[in-house]
């Protein structure tokens, strides 16, 4: 399938320093977001780490060395795909990576990020998911969140003990229960999603999803078709409203597949999406 | 702040934060959850915090005081406890008032701004754990007793009777990785699909607009037990299995 895309990373109005790292490795359809935390200059530390770790490991051309310390933990599907156990690997990696920094550099104690990342290979989607940046998919003008917060106020939400309302307006959204750094073992949720033609993916930090509502966010995706524009357009609205915190959008786009005349004669036999 | 919700059958009568004063619960109006029912006592219960707990004490009523199945006298209550007091049961919501140890990732820092994120330091995620287990033996969080949202096929030319939800996203349509596979040929690769949410399982459109209980949907729809989900003449039930 072929993909189009483009991401943008803002310092909002409020903060002084950026603390999100995205990167989009074209040749590999490998997205990365990650929102980093900590003192200081400490959260870029993290969310750097985070991204240039997972791209690393994720890279097939390059030889990387693991660290013998990092113990898998939560569950391996024998389902899964290759590609998915290897972003599943590259994020325990990073994990360890940024917590092993943290306990060396006690001015980094404390660090740690959030790290959303989709790697798309054929029609499948391998996601990986920590923390309380999200991954959205557009499709025929619905827009479906693909990962669950790791945040305290949406394990409230899961239980039942307060409204997605209440969520919204509480002050305890910035407290996560889960983010890369944080322990030398992490929990990271992986998702295999389908894709097909149109469809269209979107990776964004809670600098977005906290001051544009999710109605708002499917309106942009659907009147810019470049997603370049598009994740430009999203961070300015974030901004307009206020934008309390860093804000980091990358959308990639599906593209339709050209329909050549006979194409369909080709559709089954041994196409390479 | 931990506080009560008094709830009648899944709806919220009232909410009452709890301070230093005991909150009482009875029949009688001078109550601060009054509960209007002739099987609830006068001065029914009280709830109160004693040395950093947060306990509840049933006043000698008639028909007792349930923490959740269990009859007390006094117990501990516990974050997403339910206190029935007759028809009437009462949500316990401690975590607001839980004291959480964060890590600020600052040192000798003024406290910690509450707009920076952070994450719960490994005590307070333990404790936190421990007390969703602990929530879990009772509730219908116990993994015997999960409750699984299913489709039910009730007619239409599909593969299965019945499709467990396991997944984020479900998709329902001709398409080789819907989940619910539709047959012929004019149906549409997606003609609509279901999203796991943090409060539940929305219906949303794709090619098709689907009806729930009879009703086209406008936008997502959050689906509950039982709902009748109709899209290109398939005809499925919604429910929740144990």
């Amino acid at each position: 399938m072929q993909i189009v895309s483009g991401g943008v990373s803002d310092v909002g109005r409020v903060r002084t320093n950026n603390e999100d790292a995205f990167r989009i490795v074209e040749p590999q359809n490998l997205f990365i977001l990650s929102d980093g935390m900590g003192g200081e200059a400490h959260g870029e530390v993290a969310s750097a780490m985070a991204v240039e770790t997972i791209a690393k490991f994720c890279n097939d051309q390059q030889e990387s060395k693991e660290d013998s310390r990092v113990t898998l933990h939560g569950a391996v599907l024998d389902s899964w795909s290759a590609q998915t156990k290897k972003l599943q690997n590259a994020v325990f990696q990073a994990n360890f990576a940024i917590y092993k920094a943290a306990q060396e550099h006690p001015e980094q104690h404390g660090m740690g990020a959030t790290l959303t990342a989709g790697w798309i290979n054929g029609s499948k989607l391998s996601l990986a998911h920590v923390g309380d940046s999200r991954a959205y998919l557009l499709r025929s003008g619905g827009l479906q969140q693909l990962t669950s917060d790791h945040s305290l106020v949406a394990e409230q939400v899961r239980r039942g003990i307060i409204t997605p309302q209440q969520a919204e307006e509480s002050e305890m959204q910035s407290v996560l229960l889960r983010a890369l750094g944080a322990h030398a073992e992490v929990d990271v949720d992986m998702e295999e999603v389908h894709l097909i033609p149109r469809d269209l993916l979107l990776f964004c930090s809670d600098g977005l999803t906290r001051m544009v509502t999710e109605p708002e966010i499917a309106g942009v995706l659907q009147s810019e078709t470049d997603p370049g524009s598009a994740a430009k357009k999203l961070v300015d609205l974030a901004n307009e409203r206020g934008g309390m915190d860093n804000i980091t959008v990358v959308v990639a786009r599906i593209q339709e597949e050209s329909k050549g005349w006979f194409s369909w004669l080709r559709r089954d036999s041994g196409k390479k999406e | 702040m931990a506080k009560l919700s008094l709830m009648f059958e899944n709806k919220l009568v009232k909410e009452v934060p709890i301070g230093n004063r005991p909150i009482t619960i009875g029949r009688a109006p001078d109550n601060d959850l009054p509960v209007d029912n002739l099987a609830v006592s006068n001065h029914h219960a009280r709830v109160y915090y004693e040395g950093g707990r947060l306990v509840v004490e049933d006043l000698d009523s008639l028909n007792g005081t349930f923490v959740n199945d269990l009859r007390v006298e006094r117990a501990t209550l516990h974050d997403g406890d339910a206190i029935w007091i007759g028809k009437h049961h009462i949500k316990v919501d401690a975590i607001a008032d839980a004291a959480i140890p964060w890590d600020s990732g600052r040192k000798a820092a003024p406290a910690p701004k509450i707009n920076e994120t952070m994450v719960l330091d490994t005590k307070a995620r333990r404790d936190m754990l421990q007390q969703a287990a602990a929530m879990g033996e009772r509730t219908q969080f116990s993994p015997t007793r999960m409750k699984m949202p299913t489709l039910v096929v009730l007619s239409g030319a599909v593969g299965q009777s019945e499709y467990l939800l396991t997944n984020k996203l479900t998709v329902i349509g001709k398409s080789p990785m819907a989940t619910v596979r539709l047959r012929g040929w004019f149906k549409p690769q997606v003609a609509a699909q279901i999203n796991q949410r943090d409060d539940g399982y929305y219906l949303g459109t794709g090619a098709k607009i689907p009806s729930v209980n009879g009703a086209p949907i406008q936008g997502p729809v959050r689906l509950n037990d039982g709902d009748l989900i109709e899209v290109c003449g398939i005809r499925m039930n919604f429910v929740f299995r144990e």
